[in-house]
């Protein structure tokens, strides 16, 4: 795009206004290649529509079609992300409808911030709920708008939404990577804050009679992880994220065939078709307790007795949190 | 001592005996082919066909008579085929002949090219694959298997002891001068991809292939190393940077689709390589990085924008 400007040769010193004249005329040509290059780059996707859709009274061509496409991919999405797949522009696109639902919507309230550490690692170990994994992006909404430090959290995601399309590209454009030791190990030696929901898909689709009681903690993997990244642990009770989609039913019969992990009937969800995937605005409270430190040494991830008591540690006083809050809460609406 | 290249008149093995040449010395480079080298390089020159049942034999002679030292092992098909005992003959069992006759011959080292996609495309991998993964035998796709036995081959005569092997895992190439089945892909203007998927790929230039192929030759660490770009791409960006209009088509549908047009003898590929442009495929280059001190130079994005300069020429790709 940047067009090399003309090299004009000098006559002689003893012509000043010439001289000046030259000089005044090569600036402005600068200026209109510098204005030119600056157009080109940063066309937004409407100039280049009105573009197409001028070109289109000529007849519409494959090459115009792409272009468009192309700004407009842009528009959303950067052109390179990180080796997980983390996308900055993607995730700056998508804040808005994240920060309204936080703000507006649910109005979620944190406690605790100050358990999280500022600087280092930590696994942050939270109740899952909601059939729609909207609580994982709350909770790092919370972290990085009300901590101190704004740092950013990556969550771990259930394999099921990492593999379903559309959620898939979108939830690791975020920033999400599979729920996986590895992985998990991988960002924590990194230095990085790491979410976690060790319940998985027993816990984000339980039942609405269910709400509230935490399922089984996996086989403590997470405190493996842990142990193994010297990272020390932060339990997270997640309150109001149960009624945002309380599931009536599960129709299995349809969900399977499609590759869902399950398919749920709520009161708004099929029936009311793409209405129902709008979440009830419950009201919610993020609590972080004290972090539990994790320094036991490497060898103590083998373990199993020490994994499983960590795990339950953890089990337990997330349990706890949730049933103080909801023994405080006098309404899902009001809190 | 002299090195000798198999698979010599390939791409890669072309570029790599171009390189042994100016670094070693003609004479000291020996080509190992169906097809000679090219006549401007004064390379000593052996005809070998890998799929020939005393193949091994043959090349045992060679080794021996030309006093070959090193072995870089670059006979392999980038391109599925549709005959797969022939693709069956050279990857595995040419890759067997080969490790045999060098371990016969008193050979130090094999350099023996593989590629990422022997990890195969699987949601349930972790988000970087290190060379540890483990890779199953078995694979629904008749390619992906060749160059499985091919490995498990290696790993074997890795594990006797007698000889040092070195696998190196090139991710795709992508660059100038690189014709595949997956770069023409690019030459279409319209690009059906699947629907609801933009997963991660790694494409690496010719150039950083090659020096990660000649790093494996100089440091002679056993072993399997990947060599990857810097950094990886989404496959949506990587089509829209190269001015291509994707068209979105449900998987279910574009599985059968491209499996009847690879039996019918239009297709490329068959369905089976559809994995690679659903689930992410990224493999972690620290170990080539730290081990063989290779450092790519080149990231997923600047491979692809010279591919598209050299293919559209300079400019196409603003």
């Amino acid at each position: 795009m940047t067009r090399s400007a003309k090299v004009v040769p000098i006559r002689s010193p003893d012509e000043p206004e010439d001289l000046a004249a030259r000089v005044r005329a090569l600036e402005a040509e600068l200026a209109r290649a510098r204005a030119a290059a600056a157009a080109g780059t940063s066309e937004g996707p409407l100039v280049t529509l009105a573009r197409v859709l001028q070109a289109g009274r000529r007849g519409i061509r494959w090459d115009s079609v792409a272009r468009l496409w192309k700004s407009l991919y842009f528009a959303w999405h950067s052109e390179e992300t990180d080796e997980f797949g983390y996308d900055p522009r993607f995730a700056e696109t998508v804040r808005p409808l994240l920060e309204f639902l936080y703000t507006v919507w649910w109005r979620v309230e944190p406690a605790g911030m100050e358990n999280i550490p500022s600087d280092g690692p930590g696994l942050i170990v939270a109740n899952h709920s909601g059939v729609l994994p909207w609580d994982g992006g709350m909770i790092k909404l919370a972290v990085r708008h009300e901590h101190p430090a704004r740092r950013e959290c990556r969550l771990l995601a259930l394999d099921m939404f990492a593999l379903l399309p559309v959620l898939a590209p979108a939830l690791s454009k975020l920033g999400e990577v599979r729920a996986n030791p590895l992985n998990a190990e991988r960002l924590l030696k990194r230095g990085e804050l790491v979410g976690v929901f060790p319940e998985g898909v027993k816990g984000v689709g339980k039942p609405y009679k269910r709400r509230y009681k935490l399922a089984r903690f996996g086989r403590g993997g997470f405190v493996r992880v842990a142990l193994r990244a010297r990272a020390p642990i932060i339990p997270c009770a997640v309150v109001g994220a149960e009624e945002i989609h309380p599931m009536i039913a599960k129709a299995d019969w349809v969900g399977k065939p499609l590759g869902f992990p399950y398919f749920p009937i709520t009161p708004t969800f099929p029936h009311l078709g793409p209405l129902g995937v709008i979440p009830l605005p419950s009201k919610w409270t993020i609590d972080f307790a004290e972090p539990i430190p994790m320094d036991h040494g490497p060898e103590a991830a083998d373990d199993v007795l020490l994994v499983n008591r960590l795990s339950e540690q953890v089990r337990s006083t997330i349990q706890r949190m949730i049933d103080s809050r909801l023994a405080r809460r006098r309404s899902i609406w009001t809190g | 001592m002299r090195i000798a290249v198999t698979g010599a008149a390939s791409f890669l093995g072309a570029r790599l005996l171009r390189r042994l040449a100016e670094e070693r010395g003609p004479d000291n480079v020996v080509a190992v082919d169906l097809a000679a080298p090219p006549a401007n390089l004064a390379v000593r020159a052996r005809t070998v066909d890998l799929t020939e049942p005393a193949s091994d034999q043959r090349l045992l002679e060679v080794f021996g008579e030309e006093g070959v030292e090193t072995v870089v092992h670059a006979a392999s098909f980038t391109n599925p085929r549709r005959d797969g005992s022939y693709a069956h003959e050279l990857e595995s069992i040419g890759t067997l002949s080969v490790l045999a006759a060098a371990e016969a011959a008193a050979v130090r080292h094999v350099v023996m090219r593989s590629s990422t996609a022997v990890y195969g495309a699987r949601g349930q991998h972790p988000a970087l694959l290190t060379e540890d993964v483990p890779l199953e035998k078995s694979a629904p796709l008749g390619w992906l298997r060749e160059k499985r036995e091919a490995e498990a081959h290696a790993a074997l005569f890795a594990k006797r002891g007698a000889l040092a092997v070195t696998v190196v895992r090139l991710a795709p190439l992508f660059g100038p001068a690189v014709h595949t089945f997956y770069t023409r892909v690019f030459d279409r203007r319209v690009v059906p991809v699947l629907l609801g998927y933009d997963p991660l790929v790694q494409l690496l230039h010719p150039d950083d292939a090659l020096e990660g192929l000649m790093a494996a030759v100089r440091a002679g660490k056993p072993g399997a190393f990947n060599v990857v770009p810097r950094r990886p791409i989404t496959l949506l960006a990587a089509l829209h940077l190269a001015d291509k209009l994707p068209v979105a088509v449900p998987h279910p549908m574009a599985y059968a689709a491209v499996d009847l047009l690879w039996s019918t003898g239009v297709g490329q590929a068959p369905a089976g390589f559809l994995d690679f442009v659903r689930y992410p495929l990224v493999a972690d280059g620290t170990k080539a990085a730290r081990e063989l001190g290779f450092e790519p130079r080149f990231s997923s994005k600047e491979s692809l924008l010279a591919y598209v300069a050299y293919r559209y020429g300079a400019g196409a790709a603003a």
